[in-house]
């Protein structure tokens, strides 16, 4: 049984001949199993080795490496607060409380219904938006409670 | 000033082909593909260009390295992780103007003779990545960049790569790493990429910035380029400044321009009219440099090397009298510690150590001894690692202790326990990326700091 849509099949199967070694389709194979199951767990790391032909290990320890690749199931969406140095000193820290507080879950945490995730992150580039925020894969700009609950309201 | 890389990226309608075409996007390629790539090379060589991504390598140079056996195929790596602290530039520049990022990993592609080349994006970057892949599309279905180059018979395939959240992946041979489908470890240098690089084939890997100076470059020659800056920094420099400014954001200046009136003048002077206190010119992997030491500093390799700093990304971070530079420190530290690989045992351990001790001061918990034990760390972790994490770990630690001391001190109790750590505090630093907890865990709770000091 294919833990992947046909489409995430097709894209490993072009990363695989794309570069010099099969393995290098690996980290695309992360990505987007991360983003259809939420997680690269057991189930999945057995399923990527036996797709790309690699030992379990492998696939593990290159899954646990990255930060973006979650051995738990994170919520459908992610909100991730930067805590890099310029949005430290923009006031990230009160983002966070004031995130915590409207999202009704902590950094690191999901919530009872598996909708949100929230995360604090290292230094994502939106350095001119401090205190920035992501939503997912998209940038929604310096961090307000209503801006991101607009956000996660329109999906 | 003459503006090479950012003249069309303030209108909002430049990443769309026709528009850009009309600018003349690819006019240096078609230039380029005329010459030999022998050419093309003494004309980069000629113009001075340096590595932008922060080393400042010579870009001529590097691509002089590639000397492929018959038959071996060569590799372009172009680094857009753009990971470094306070660096935005490179995501401005593939945003705003993808197709003279496109023109310029051509043109560097055709140069050393790579038929296949890798776009490395940091994983946050999934959107630029889309407006890269749009742009690729477009150019590939007006034939400019489809199976050959415009109407010449040079083959070129363009992949684009996305990360997966790590810094280290910036790092020359990390990005390789990563991109073999590996965890992202440096490696030992030599063999260098350039003969045992990507799948142990000779590589070339180049920073975004760099690759879009490339366009001017071959159109209005390498000596044209290097009357611009200083003698050895030709050329303009994009700076992305952040931090206690009005007007934070990504600036394009001549190299040698100076610093005072690039905050005054680009970035709108300091944030509501407060007395500058230090700022960090090149990312935090650069020593910081006090509002005095800024004072008669230019914008360029040179002069920031005479003030004991480094250009670097030219990702500035500017601190107003309101920071304290305690907290500002255990950020940085935390990210180091959070992003060193495991891979060296001084690094994986060093950033440990500066992130709990760091930590402990801030708590007002530190030892009498603790910045002395941070310096002596310093020591311990600078040069004696594969990669250039642990010596960019070690210059915070050290210019904000040397230059701030003061500030350090004052958290200090006077506290004359000389019992060992071990016996104060029962364990080391928690291990991140390699340790027992898995990466959630980990960055949720790096070190057994205050809040103040994770976030």
């Amino acid at each position: 049984m294919s833990l992947l849509s046909a489409e995430s099949l097709a894209i490993i199967a072009d990363a695989r001949r794309a570069g010099p070694s099969a393995q290098g389709a690996l980290l695309t194979a992360l990505r987007l199993t991360q983003r259809e199951r939420r997680q690269v767990g057991v189930a999945e790391v057995e399923y990527l080795a036996r797709l790309l032909d690699l030992s379990p290990a492998v696939v593990e320890g290159v899954a646990r490496f990255y930060d973006q690749i979650s051995r738990e199931p994170t919520g459908r969406q992610v909100v991730s607060l930067c805590r890099g140095i310029a949005c430290y000193s923009r006031g990230a820290g009160a983002a966070s409380e004031a995130l915590r507080a409207a999202l009704g879950v902590g950094p690191g945490e999901t919530t009872a219904d598996g909708r949100i995730t929230f995360r604090l992150v290292e230094c994502i580039g939106d350095c001119d938006h401090a205190p920035a925020v992501m939503l997912d894969d998209r940038f929604l700009g310096a961090a307000t409670p209503a801006g991101v609950r607009a956000a996660l309201d329109q999906g | 000033m003459e503006r090479i890389l950012t003249l069309h990226a303030d209108q909002g309608d430049q990443p769309r082909l026709a528009v850009a075409r009309e600018r003349g996007a690819y006019d240096g390629l078609r230039k380029a593909l005329g010459l030999t790539r022998h050419q093309i090379i003494a004309e980069v060589t000629a113009s001075g260009l340096r590595g932008r991504g922060g080393a400042g390598f010579p870009t001529g140079r590097k691509w002089d390295f590639i000397r492929p056996q018959p038959g071996q195929p060569v590799y372009l790596l172009c680094n857009a992780d753009e990971s470094e602290p306070g660096t935005f530039k490179d995501r401005y520049l593939m945003e705003r103007d993808p197709h003279l990022v496109l023109e310029g990993l051509c043109i560097a592609a055709y140069a050393i003779g790579a038929h296949d080349v890798f776009v490395y994006l940091r994983g946050e970057y999934a959107s630029v990545g889309s407006i890269l892949a749009a742009a690729l599309a477009e150019a590939g279905e007006a034939g400019i960049l489809g199976a050959t180059l415009l109407d010449s018979p040079y083959e070129l395939r363009i992949n684009l790569q996305l990360g997966a959240g790590a810094y280290i992946c910036g790092e020359e041979t990390g990005l390789i790493s990563s991109l073999e489908g590996k965890r992202g470890y440096p490696r030992v240098r030599p063999p260098f990429p350039a003969v045992h690089g990507f799948g142990q084939q000779p590589t070339v890997v180049n920073n975004v910035e760099t690759l879009a100076n490339l366009p001017w470059i071959i159109l209005h020659g390498g000596e044209a380029f290097a009357t611009l800056g200083t003698e050895r920094s030709t050329g303009t420099k994009l700076i992305s400044v952040c931090g206690a400014v009005n007007r934070p954001g990504v600036y394009e200046v001549e190299m040698g321009y100076p610093l005072r009136d690039f905050l005054a003048r680009e970035a709108g002077g300091i944030l509501d009219g407060r007395a500058l206190k230090a700022l960090i010119p090149g990312g935090t992997s650069v020593p910081i440099l006090t509002a005095r030491e800024a004072e008669d500093v230019t914008l360029d390799f040179e002069s920031m090397q005479h003030a004991g700093t480094m250009l670097g990304s030219g990702g500035m971070i500017v601190f107003d009298q309101t920071v304290a530079m305690p907290g500002a420190l255990a950020t940085i530290a935390n990210f180091y510690a959070h992003e060193s690989c495991g891979e060296c045992t001084p690094c994986r351990e060093g950033t440990g150590w500066f992130a709990w001790i760091i930590a402990r001061v801030l708590a007002g918990e530190g030892r009498p001894n603790d910045l002395e034990q941070l310096l002596r760390i310093c020591a311990n972790v600078e040069g004696r690692t594969i990669c250039g994490l642990g010596d960019a770990a070690v210059q915070p630690v050290r210019s904000f202790i040397t230059k701030f001391r003061a500030e350090f001190e004052a958290l200090l109790p006077a506290d004359q326990d000389t019992r060992p750590d071990w016996q104060r505090h029962g364990h080391g630093p928690r291990a991140a990326r390699h340790g027992p907890l898995g990466q959630e865990a980990a960055w949720a709770e790096p070190v057994a700091g205050p809040s103040s000091a994770r976030l």
